[in-house]
């Protein structure tokens, strides 16, 4: 079964590590996640390294310009080369960010937080959906980090991002560290945050490494994932009680591809851990 | 339909991220807000939440000028040098020319920009050929793979014309902007011919071309190799041929096709 293969704790495929990985079957890495924008249209020696892995293993889909939440038109071939590109991986989803990334036919490239209203609820919704019935492949969204609300919200996070999942019909993409993130920002209990939301949905965790800059922490992706994040995605897969594809996000600071699998093989024994007290509560 | 509040704000983020003098930005966040004809009380969300606003205009920046310093360096260590790079950088930016939602296509944005402005050209005329040659290789190294086309031989004849490989580009420019470094970011002002091309592995090349190889590698692709060659006073085929073979060998060349 397709979604059998997508279990354990996978990592993003990185042009820094093309090489080792290409020529490395046995990496232990149960999947890839790899972002098609990156791949799509591109050309050269590292796309071909790129390909020849995707075709190879397992891989996940996420994406990073939709701008689900904006208003610029659909970028119809790009959309249609994605669809294209999702169906030749074999990804059982493709996932995007709960918020937008463009205005007026600019692409900022950076993740910026939607207003917490009920307008930009229905806005998102049909978006979504509009998105949705072009893609080949289920959507899942994301939770990001913010760092301000953008103008005066009609009511909170968690509420926003539960009514665009529940109202567009779509899977959820939880990144753990963007919740744990969050609360430190803004001062709330990632776990009493969590369990209010609407788990049933989740399909994929997130997990990455952020920094404190001031009185400010930032998801940057560029350190190594701390114990409390890591007891986070624990208590969340337990809370789930169902073996999720976990992703090990790292965009900067990147390490030697042997520094990662050590990483990696870290968060992997803390999810078997998890996984063999879910079964035993089942059993 | 008036625009919705949604996108107004959506709007003012970027206007933010973006626009404003950094200054004015400090002093009142809500400004962007308020252009945008929002509410009171969505200005002084903007207003209370300024260090986290700040940060996004910080974070968008960096996403999108670093792959202008990593395309770029030359370029940057010039500007920074008379100290404008921080200038050409904010005209850019509001220029909003940046269309693409690949990565990648950032610094093409930029090149292209730097064409249709004319930014920093009265100044430095050769800055659009330092970009563009600080920009060719990597161009050239991640060109779309195609198939090559049908029907080609790998033998040059008199009566054929020739096909460069999808990705090679021949250019000429009227500075040696491909022999600058940060250190020594002048170029000197000397015609240049250039072939970039990718070999077989994936590889972007450089190779500096005389004018009457250039000639010929532009004007064979259109008219017979024999006739092109005389037109430009090279009546020896012979050598012409073995140059042509090396650089189908090399990849820079398709292959060559019979004129009909
Ligand atoms: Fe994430």
């Amino acid at each position: 079964m397709t979604q059998d293969r997508f279990t354990g704790v996978g990592l993003g495929l990185r042009r820094a590590h093309l090489e080792p990985v290409s020529q490395m079957e046995g990496h232990g890495v149960p999947f890839w996640e790899t972002c098609p924008e990156n791949v799509v249209g591109d050309g050269g020696r590292h796309h071909r390294l790129a390909c020849a892995i995707l075709d190879r293993d397992p891989v996940l889909t996420h994406g990073l310009t939709l701008s689900v939440g904006g208003f610029d038109p659909w970028d119809e071939a790009y959309i249609r080369d994605l669809g294209r590109f999702l169906l030749r991986t074999g990804t059982p989803w493709h996932s995007e960010h709960l918020c937008f990334t463009g205005v007026d036919a600019n692409c900022l490239h950076e993740l910026l937080p939607l207003p917490f209203t009920r307008e930009a609820v229905r806005h998102t919704v049909s978006r979504v959906r509009e998105l949705q019935a072009q893609l080949p492949v289920p959507l899942l969204l994301e939770n990001i980090t913010y760092y301000a609300e953008l103008g005066a919200s009609d009511m909170e996070e968690a509420d926003f991002i539960a009514a665009v999942l529940e109202g567009a019909n779509v899977g959820w993409l939880l990144d753990v560290n963007n919740v744990y993130v969050n609360a430190l920002n803004f001062g709330f209990d990632p776990r009493e945050w969590l369990a209010r939301m609407p788990l049933d949905r989740v399909a994929q965790l997130h997990i990455a490494g952020h920094q404190a800059f001031g009185e400010l922490t930032v998801d940057t992706h560029g350190a190594e994932v701390i114990d409390p994040v890591v007891e986070l995605m624990q208590w969340t897969l337990a809370r789930l009680g169902r073996p999720v594809p976990v992703l090990l996000e790292r965009d900067n600071h990147i390490p030697d591809f042997d520094v990662l699998l050590a990483e990696r093989a870290r968060l992997q024994l803390a999810y078997e851990a998890t996984m063999t007290l879910v079964e035993a509560h089942h059993a | 339909m008036p625009d919705s509040r949604t996108l107004r704000l959506q709007r003012a983020m970027a206007s933010l991220v973006l626009d404003e003098d950094e200054a004015a930005l400090e002093a009142d966040p809500g400004r962007v807000a308020r252009r945008q004809g929002l509410s009171w009380a969505d200005q002084c969300s903007f207003r209370e939440q300024g260090a986290g606003m700040m940060t996004y205009r910080e974070l968008a920046r960096m996403s999108l000028v670093e792959p202008l310093e990593t395309m770029f360096p030359v370029l940057k260590a010039l500007l920074v040098e008379a100290d404008t790079w921080n200038a050409c950088i904010q005209a850019f930016l509001e220029a909003r020319v940046v269309k693409s939602g690949h990565y990648r296509d950032i610094a093409p944005a930029f090149l292209g920009w730097l064409a249709a402005s004319g930014w920093g050209q009265d100044r430095w005329p050769f800055l659009l050929e330092l970009a563009h040659a600080e920009m060719l290789e990597v161009v050239v190294a991640r060109f779309p793979d195609s198939d090559p086309p049908m029907g080609l031989h790998a033998d040059p004849g008199p009566e054929d014309l020739l096909v460069l490989d999808a990705a090679t580009q021949i250019v000429s420019y009227s500075h040696a902007v491909h022999r600058v470094t940060e250190a020594a970011p002048f170029p000197e002002a000397r015609p240049t011919h250039l072939m970039a091309f990718r070999t077989e592995g994936g590889e972007a090349r450089l190779m500096e071309l005389t004018p009457a190889t250039a000639a010929l590698l532009v004007r064979a692709q259109t008219g017979p190799l024999g006739e092109v060659a005389s037109s430009l006073n090279l009546p020896d085929l012979g050598p012409i041929f073995t140059l042509l073979r090396d650089f189908y060998r090399k990849g820079a060349i398709a292959g060559f096709q019979t004129s009909s």
